[in-house]
């Protein structure tokens, strides 16, 4: 197996002291690095809680994730925060782009946190913007672009700092079909292009079937980790 | 520098919201600058107006009625500090106006008229005759010469403290802007003091000084009477004799500072409130910078730059927004004799400036928290 980027053992979370609600109970699993998976699951199944407890986002209650080497478990607010700046891209089901800047600043936004030299950024973000097909928007505000545009900058900006690991929460939820196909398809070119490592959230089966290794989780549980031999349509 | 370019891109995507925090903080800034710099200016309008013409420290002898010897070491002992602009030996004794059947008490000062000018400034208040106090001349209050009808030439008759009767010529009329003083106050020429007092050439019944600043006085007093030319002299500061005006004045910077404390309390309280509100507003924006990495010590920044960035623009309006009001009151005033001039002290201003940025500052300091505190999950779960 390549390099482990993620590894959860037993992570489990719960919420609320009073009356307690078990999202996660005590999954284990690795994702390795280059990885294409998903994690299906119906609504409430506990499948966005795992992805936020891998992005750092979130804690587990119990358990332990260590992010390329790192125990994320024992990281303080700083270093996870560092973590997911250097590791971590999110995609998510709204795009989150800041209105206040225009496209390139939003893509340039991860490597400014790291405070990485505005010239050394510039170029990658444009070529990021160039793989997205999002080439003359740069300096466009980030309400001014459709649905779709919006992901793809969104895209961008997780890909910016050159993640190991790119985590996607129903990346194409508010998006038609056209663009969900055009997504889906970004994500195999810069998986095979970068190494990414790709985990999608979704419950559309159909979509998970597009990946290599499906992660299904059910009533906060893991029910089956399956590999998937995905075949690219041609064209 | 990620914080101050998000926290300048923040203000600007609300520009009403922004103007209205930096117009709060230049009105309070504004009203400080005014309210602070009128009451100094009317304060020291009262001082100068109560003492500014009279001696503000006073070398007499201990034991009453003993005469002071103007020696050349006392000159210089008083004129070696540095404070001290004018010194002037006097000769003071009552005497009282006869007129037929009416009579009035007065005041004399006996001494040079140039040199009771550096205080009294009687040339430059005459109103009437000459300035002129050769033997057998007397200059006498406006107050004074309107009750009894005395014009300038007229004689009048004095009773000495002798008890012998003196007649003077009047050769002017002040006026000291003061019934009082103008009903009881006349100057006389030293020599003539002299004859009335037994007094030799070089002995004063005081030595009286004016200083710079008025409110130095006491430390001059202090000083003087560690001097030994001031041996066996008693050295007495306006402050002794004027404790009224002094709690009067007391009172009027403990109710201005009152006034200019609250109007910022007032000010920090918008600005909190305010800023409180934009940093709910931008929950969202931090959440997912806080998900790509940003540091909550960064993104607490945010509110701080905000802050400053208002507390800088809102004060420096409101320095140039309260020097544009004395100007104006200036301006108004300029053909009336009962406003006073308004001058705004560049420290107290500078002073108010900072203090304006820094309430600003301090106000950042709950957004600030709550900033810190968030979790990007909050927002991510939140959708």
């Amino acid at each position: 197996m390549a390099e482990t980027l993620v590894h959860a053992e037993e992570i489990g979370k719960t919420y609320g002291t009073v009356v307690k609600t078990v999202a996660l109970r005590e999954v284990s699993f690795e994702i390795g690095a280059g990885e294409f998976a998903s994690v299906i699951g119906q609504s409430g199944s506990g499948k966005s809680t795992l992805l936020n407890l891998i992005g750092l986002l979130d804690t587990p209650t119990t358990g332990r994730i260590v992010l390329n080497g790192h125990d994320a478990t024992a990281a303080s607010r700083k270093q996870r925060a560092a973590l997911r700046n250097d590791f971590i891209g999110f995609v998510f089901q709204f795009h989150y782009l800041l209105p206040e800047f225009s496209v390139l600043e939003n893509v340039l936004m991860p490597g400014r946190i790291a405070g990485v030299a505005p010239s050394e950024l510039v170029p990658r973000a444009e070529e990021n913007l160039a793989l997205l097909g999002l080439e003359g928007l740069e300096k466009k505000n980030a309400n001014d672009l459709s649905g779709g545009q919006k992901q793809r900058v969104a895209i961008a900006r997780a890909l910016m700092n050159r993640p190991a690991l790119v985590l996607a929460d129903e990346p194409t939820g508010n998006l038609d079909t056209e663009n969900t196909k055009a997504v889906y398809k970004l994500f195999r070119e810069i998986n095979a292009e970068l190494g990414t490592a790709f985990v999608i959230v979704t419950h559309d089966r159909s979509v998970a079937q597009q990946t290599d290794r499906i992660l299904e989780v059910s009533d906060g549980a893991l029910l089956q980790d399956v590999r998937n031999a995905y075949v690219a349509p041609r064209g | 520098m990620l914080s101050f370019r998000i926290a300048t891109r923040f203000l600007r995507k609300s520009p009403v919201q922004s103007i209205l925090i930096a117009a709060g903080i230049a009105v309070g800034i504004g009203v400080q600058v005014f309210l602070g710099s009128l009451i100094t200016s009317l304060q020291t309008s009262l001082v100068d107006q109560t003492i500014g013409n009279s001696p503000q420290v006073v070398v007499q002898a201990k034991q009453d009625g003993q005469p002071v010897a103007f020696t050349p070491q006392l000159k210089q002992a008083m004129e070696a500090q540095s404070q001290i602009t004018t010194v002037v030996p006097t000769r003071a004794y009552s005497a009282i106006f006869r007129s037929g059947a009416e009579s009035a008490p007065l005041q004399f000062t006996g001494g040079a008229l140039d040199q009771l000018d550096t205080i009294y400034d009687i040339s430059g208040r005459l109103v009437a005759g000459k300035a002129s106090l050769a033997a057998g001349e007397v200059i006498v209050g406006k107050d004074f010469a309107d009750t009894f009808g005395l014009k300038p030439g007229d004689e009048a008759t004095f009773v000495l403290p002798s008890g012998k009767p003196a007649k003077l010529v009047v050769s002017g009329v002040f006026d000291f802007g003061s019934a009082a003083a103008n009903s009881v106050t006349a100057f006389v020429s030293g020599d003539d003091a002299a004859t009335v007092l037994g007094l030799s050439s070089d002995q004063y019944t005081a030595v009286d000084a004016q200083v710079q600043d008025v409110f130095s006085s006491e430390q001059v007093a202090s000083d003087l009477r560690a001097e030994p030319a001031l041996n066996g002299l008693q050295v007495t500061e306006w402050q002794a004799e004027n404790a009224d005006l002094l709690s009067a004045l007391q009172s009027q910077s403990s109710s201005s500072y009152m006034i200019q404390f609250f109007v910022l309390v007032a000010v920090a309280l918008g600005i909190a409130s305010t800023l409180a509100i934009s940093a709910v507003q931008k929950t969202r924006q931090i959440g997912i910078l806080k998900a790509m990495g940003m540091r909550d010590r960064q993104s607490g920044r945010i509110f701080f730059w905000q802050a400053l960035i208002l507390g800088v623009s809102g004060a420096a309006v409101g320095v140039a927004a309260g020097l544009g009001l004395i100007a104006l009151f200036t301006f108004l005033g300029r053909n009336s004799d009962s406003l006073f001039p308004i001058t705004p002290q560049v420290g107290f201003v500078a002073i108010s400036f900072v203090v304006g940025v820094l309430v600003a500052v301090l106000s950042s300091l709950i957004p600030s928290r709550r900033t810190k505190k968030l979790d990007p999950i909050e927002v991510i779960q939140g959708g």
